[in-house]
């Protein structure tokens, strides 16, 4: 194998390691002003995604891939046991982790130019998306539950780098040992699976599934990882780190987390359990501990995975319409949005995939999106809850018009990427037929329950008549924090919330060649395995 | 056709003018396209994107499904679209007169234009989805705008009983959608109706084969649901509750979007359901039925009640409930013909009752009185509305109303069952002159007003005259329109559906004659009861009196509905309250319990929070298990397979 077909394909991923030693660099010359910083992130960040597209066959980007483009899914695996492999799903995957990283760095080029710890800030946020793309490639477990941790040791940074917040470091804590017990949950599941298969490829497992003898161990193995992986999507009850969190993090953070990282378990579970799910009634023959005859793994599996989804739904939509706090509701309505996406992963198949995938992409839109509006108006003096927004809408038209537009999506409203999603989604599961169907009635029933909390929102800001307009400290915040470009939101911001809400419409309106490329990548994924 | 936007910014004339000005070129494309219709007799113009496609795969949809926006103009809808626009912009215009002294103005014009687009949408539109959407979004803008004077309790309260009672329409029109769905996923050409997005037509046929609809159950059911649908929003027994009380909207509101357009919607609906999907002939049995009963049932009730507008909103029930039952026995354009014409009429009939309204500042028919003299253009416009309604030639409404019991008249051969509700039919045409002319008696004759304190009278603007006479122009003329050899092309529609029944033979003219015999009677009957300024006092010991009573309390339904609603609706919340104090409240803290021992370990470590999310972590790690050793056993065991 010659050089440039081994390294060609990580150009993204080398990109990204570069723009980090550069910024570290940087850092240690004393060169901190955060436009230098944040130009050196965006820029490493938009040349990764477009060769990650180029290597998709994104029309004129084509020129810049390093895979042919076509071809992807049918490249020879490396060895025998490869510990990584590209699949254009994979591809798809890497472009929304990007597509991610880009909001929230374009957004951060808004700070103050003198902020502390900025250098840290997009070294961690680089590197951390470079975990995130090795994620998207992993097709061993070990390599998978590594890169993994990749992404969280720079993301437990991250929510505490502000080390004189207490609350970010409070939040950062309970990230970091509830992350910490993740990780070992994980780890113990896939040492159970390594005992039952002899193997840690996923390519492996998926070929032996059906002949392996102990389907004790190999069930507690993937307990053990639906527990630990869960953690990073935010599962009932494996979610209560997240609201803390999201909601003592700085926005920005959030917006990372909830917009980008959590997606990294998604993508795991993909890896992890499509093969399994897809297996059905061929995995694991074997008597059952507790008598009931042969244990089938894929629809026992299944069942798991969509009971831990509609709770997930479930809890999620009626804690968020218990709240008061802005960042709290968007961090509830998250979790919920993640049950969702698991919805695809129960079902299987194709179009289930490109449902989940496409709700993936709108979530980073609509979440990140949101947490990056929310992130931008804490310095125009709106305090914390819900109801210091009121009037929002019409002060400021057009910050206000790109929420309700998030919301909306959030909601699932038509005309909108959200709804588009929701669509497939729902419809996929219809389509599966058996008990699927039951999956798409609880989605839809939550999907209604949703509408209540963001219509809430909307209501507050734009029919309710604003109070005394800032809370005291929320006006002496506003005067001290210098002016910016933008009306007050810094042109960063404004042009990252920009991009999102035009892409909520532009793919709500014109789907398809989104839609296209994520249904043939799934077709692949699901035809070709791992 | 839908740049109807952007008046809330417009302080100038607050954006009245402006949102006039658009519905006028909305008029005039209106216009255009109708006349193109009628020139070119079953021309269609099918305008259409693929909005989203997903591949083929196994399941109900194995050709893949389609969502797609598109346009359609058919006789139907160009019929429709003429209606819309043309009322649309004279209600828009009286508005500016109408209005002139009401706060919110920018909110009113905007929710207006948004009601004239989303309306010209659902008519234009060419499949089912696209249909559904814009009826859920003229049901939103009718809540806005009954509910304009918000502050108003019986106003609020009103918009939401319009709200939620069509909710419970559209919920069965969207049953009957996914029933139609399911049924006809791959049916028709190019892989079926689903991979082709539930389009109503392809190229000039409509999509579905027309007339094999046969006599399947499901597909009964399906016509109900759809039926259901439209009696919500057209105010359809026993759904029909909400449109008396929408009339605390402002006037124009209850013109345009009560009386001509939005309540008509649904007889829309069903003429396009039977003209490209289909009834089966328990379904007809069921719309004539419902359209027949109705239009006795609210005529019943306009007989004695005293609100001006209510009056009018019991006739438009009733006059619904006509074209509902020409639709149902098989006659969709004769159906929309009635609607064209009593669109016109019947706005004519708000537009005149608003402007005595503005005059006098009440709504009560027993207060006013002698207003003929100081409002000649509005009495004689209340007047001709009045013979349009009545079904007096050459009025508008006796061409169109005649045309429906003409053409039910000709099937009741085949359908003995028919037979009651023709009649109850023909009733309503004594009772409908009957109270229309009380209404014109109470208001216009006599000398003076009956209650002295009421302010001097006289006419509005010209912005509120104009379409007043506009509008008498159409209500004399619309129903000879049939006469047009290209408006009858109109009413034709393409594939055969039967337009106009067998034009005025012997049989025609003898309902002819007998329907305007009682037309004719009922306003005598009015004229000797309430003419000339006379009151007509029911003897307290009439045996009528309870007749009149239970009329008024209107059947007691409303008074049924609100109790069966608190009573639901009370129950269902205290339940939920129930199930949040103990039962998730009770999970909370038993959680709490059963964690708190493990989690007391691992407090000693760390902060309290913390340790509660490891112990449900924990929790979940064991609860996974669970699922994956003995739940999803048991259900694969007891359920088998997937």
């Amino acid at each position: 194998m010659d050089f440039t077909s081994f390294v060609g394909p990580f150009v993204p991923e080398i990109l990204l390691l570069g723009g980090t030693l550069l910024i570290f660099l940087l850092d240690v010359l004393g060169l901190r002003r955060n436009e230098w910083l944040s130009t050196v992130a965006v820029t490493a960040v938009v040349l990764a995604l477009l060769s990650v597209l180029g290597d998709l066959g994104f029309g004129p980007l084509s020129v810049l891939a390093t895979l042919s483009p076509g071809q992807i899914d049918t490249l020879p695996a490396f060895g025998s046991a490869p510990l990584y492999h590209f699949t254009s799903l994979g591809l798809v995957f890497q472009a929304i982790f990007l597509l991610s990283a880009l909001l929230v760095t374009l957004a951060s080029a808004s700070r103050p130019s003198d902020e502390p710890g900025a250098p840290i800030f997009y070294g961690l946020l680089l590197l951390a998306t470079l975990g995130m793309l090795l994620v998207a490639v992993a097709s061993d477990l070990i390599f998978l539950l590594l890169a993994i941790e990749v992404v969280s040791i720079p993301s437990y940074l991250l929510v505490g780098y502000r080390r004189r917040e207490t609350r970010s470091m409070e939040a950062a804590m309970k990230f970091f040992i509830i992350g910490a017990l993740s990780t070992v949950l994980s780890f113990y599941g896939a040492s159970l699976l390594f005992g039952a298969y002899g193997t840690t490829n996923l390519f492996l497992i998926q070929a032996d599934a059906s002949t392996v003898g102990f389907p004790v161990l190999v069930l507690l193995g993937y307990g053990f990882l639906v527990a630990g992986l869960a953690f990073k999507v935010t599962l009932v009850p494996f979610h209560a780190w997240a609201v803390d969190v999201y909601d003592g993090a700085p926005s920005d953070v959030s917006a990372f987390l909830a917009g980008g990282t959590k997606k990294i378990g998604l993508f795991a579970f993909f890896l992890v359990f499509l093969g399994p799910v897809l297996l059905v009634n061929t995995a694991a023959a074997g008597q059952s501990p507790f008598g009931g005859g042969a244990v089938d793994l894929g629809p026992t599996l299944s069942i798991t995975l969509g009971v831990l989804a509609v709770v997930t739904m479930t809890v999620g939509n009626v804690l968020a319409l218990l709240q008061k706090e802005m960042k709290r509701m968007l961090a509830y309505s998250s979790i919920s949005q993640a049950g969702y996406m698991l919805i695809g992963i129960t079902i299987g198949t194709a179009p289930a995939l490109t449902g989940a995938t496409l709700q993936i992409f709108a979530h980073v839109l609509m979440k990140g999106g949101a947490f990056l509006v929310v992130a931008g108006v804490g310095a125009l003096g709106i305090g914390p809850l819900i109801d210091d927004w009121k009037g929002f809408g019409v002060r400021r038209p057009l910050t206000g018009a790109a929420f309700a537009l998030m919301l909306l999506s959030l909601a699932g409203v038509p005309l909108t990427v959200g709804f588009v999603s929701k669509f497939i989604l729902f419809s996929a599961a219809v389509q599966a037929e058996g008990w699927f169907i039951w999956l798409a009635v609880a989605g839809l029933l939550n999907s209604a329950l949703s509408v209540f909390y963001y219509a809430r929102v909307l209501k507050v800001m734009y029919f309710d008549r604003p109070g005394p307009l800032e809370t005291a400290e929320g006006t002496a915040a506003a005067a001290s924090a210098p002016a910016l470009g933008a009306g007050g939101l810094g042109y960063g911001r404004a042009v990252a919330i920009g991009l999102a809400a035009v892409l909520i419409v532009g793919v709500g309106l014109y789907p398809q060649p989104v839609v296209g490329a994520i249904q043939m990548a799934a077709q692949h994924f699901v035809s070709a395995g791992v | 056709m839908v740049g109807l936007f952007g008046t809330r910014l417009q302080k100038l004339e607050w954006g009245g003018w402006l949102a006039v000005g658009f519905a006028g070129a909305a008029m005039a494309l209106g216009v255009t396209i109708a006349i193109g219709e009628m020139l070119n007799p079953g021309a269609y113009v099918n305008a259409q994107y693929t909005w989203l496609h997903l591949a083929a795969s196994p399941g109900p949809f194995p050709n893949g499904l389609s969502l797609v926006a598109g346009t359609l103009v058919d006789p139907l809808s160009a019929l429709m679209l003429l209606v819309v626009t043309v009322v649309g912009f004279l209600v828009m215009l009286y508005s500016i007169g109408y209005m002139h002294h009401d706060r919110g103005l920018p909110r009113y014009y905007a929710e207006l234009s948004l009601f004239l687009a989303a309306m010209t949408g659902l008519v234009l539109s060419n499949n089912l989805l696209e249909f559904f959407l814009f009826w859920e979004l003229v049901g939103v803008c009718s809540y806005f705008l009954i509910g304009f004077y918000y502050e108003k309790p019986s106003a609020a309260s009103a918009a939401k009983e319009a709200f939620l009672v069509t909710r419970v329409g559209d919920v069965l029109f969207l049953l009957g959608i996914f029933i139609y769905f399911f049924h006809y996923a791959t049916t028709g050409p190019n892989g079926g109706w689903a991979a082709n997005g539930f389009v109503f037509t392809n190229g000039t046929t409509p999509f579905l084969p027309a007339g094999a609809i046969g006599s399947s159950t499901l597909l009964t059911i399906a016509g109900l649901l759809i039926l259901g649908g439209a009696a919500g929003k057209s105010a359809q027994f026993p759904l029909h509750v909400w449109l008396p009380d929408a009339m605390e909207g402002p006037t124009t509101v209850s013109a345009l979007i009560h009386a001509a357009t939005m309540v008509a919607a649904g007889v829309y609906l069903l003429a396009v359901t039977s003209v490209f999907i289909g009834f089966t002939s328990t379904d007809q049995l069921a719309i004539v039925a419902i359209g027949g009963f109705t239009a006795f049932f609210a005529a019943t009730m306009a007989v004695v009640h005293p609100d001006i507008k209510r009056v009018i909103a019991y006739s438009t029930i009733s006059q619904l409930g006509y074209m509902v039952m020409a639709v149902g026995a098989g006659f969709a354009m004769v159906g929309l013909f009635h609607l064209f014409t009593h669109a016109f009429f019947k706005a004519l009939l708000f537009l005149a009752a608003g402007s005595v309204i503005h005059a006098v500042g009440t709504q009560d028919l027993f207060k006013m009185g002698g207003l003929r003299k100081p409002m000649r253009v509005t009495a004689a416009a209340f007047a001709i509305g009045g013979l349009a309604l009545a079904g007096i030639p050459p009025f508008a409404g006796f061409w169109s109303k005649d045309d429906i019991l003409s053409a039910v008249y000709s099937q009741l051969g085949s359908h003995p069952l028919y037979w009651p509700f023709f009649l109850l039919a023909f009733a309503a045409v004594f009772l409908t002159a009957y109270y229309i002319f009380r209404a014109w008696f109470l208001a216009f004759s006599g000398d003076h007003p009956r209650d002295p304190s009421l302010p001097h009278a006289h006419e509005g603007p010209w912005v509120m005259q104009v379409p007043l006479v506009i509008l008498s122009g159409m209500a004399l003329i619309a129903g000879l329109f049939i006469f047009l050899p290209n408006f009858q092309g109109l009413l034709l529609h393409g594939d055969g559906v039967a337009g106009i029944p067998p034009v005025y033979g012997s049989t025609d003219l003898l309902l002819s004659g007998v329907s305007v015999g009682l037309g004719l009677a009922g306003i005598g009957l009015a004229y000797q009861l309430w003419g000339n300024g006379r009151v007509y006092v029911l003897p307290a010991d009439s045996p009528w009196q309870s007749v009149r009573r239970l009329l008024l309390n209107r059947y007691y339904m409303k008074v049924a509905y609100d109790w069966i609603g608190l009573r639901a609706v009370y129950g269902i919340s205290r339940g939920a309250d129930f199930v949040d104090r103990y039962v998730i409240d009770g999970t909370v803290h038993g959680f709490e319990r059963i964690f708190g021992s493990l989690s007391d370990r691992l407090r000693a470590m760390q902060s309290g929070v913390v340790s509660d999310y490891a112990a449900y972590v924990i929790a979940g790690l064991v609860g996974v298990f669970a699922l994956l050793l003995l739940v999803a056993p048991y259900l694969l065991a007891h359920f088998g397979g997937t």
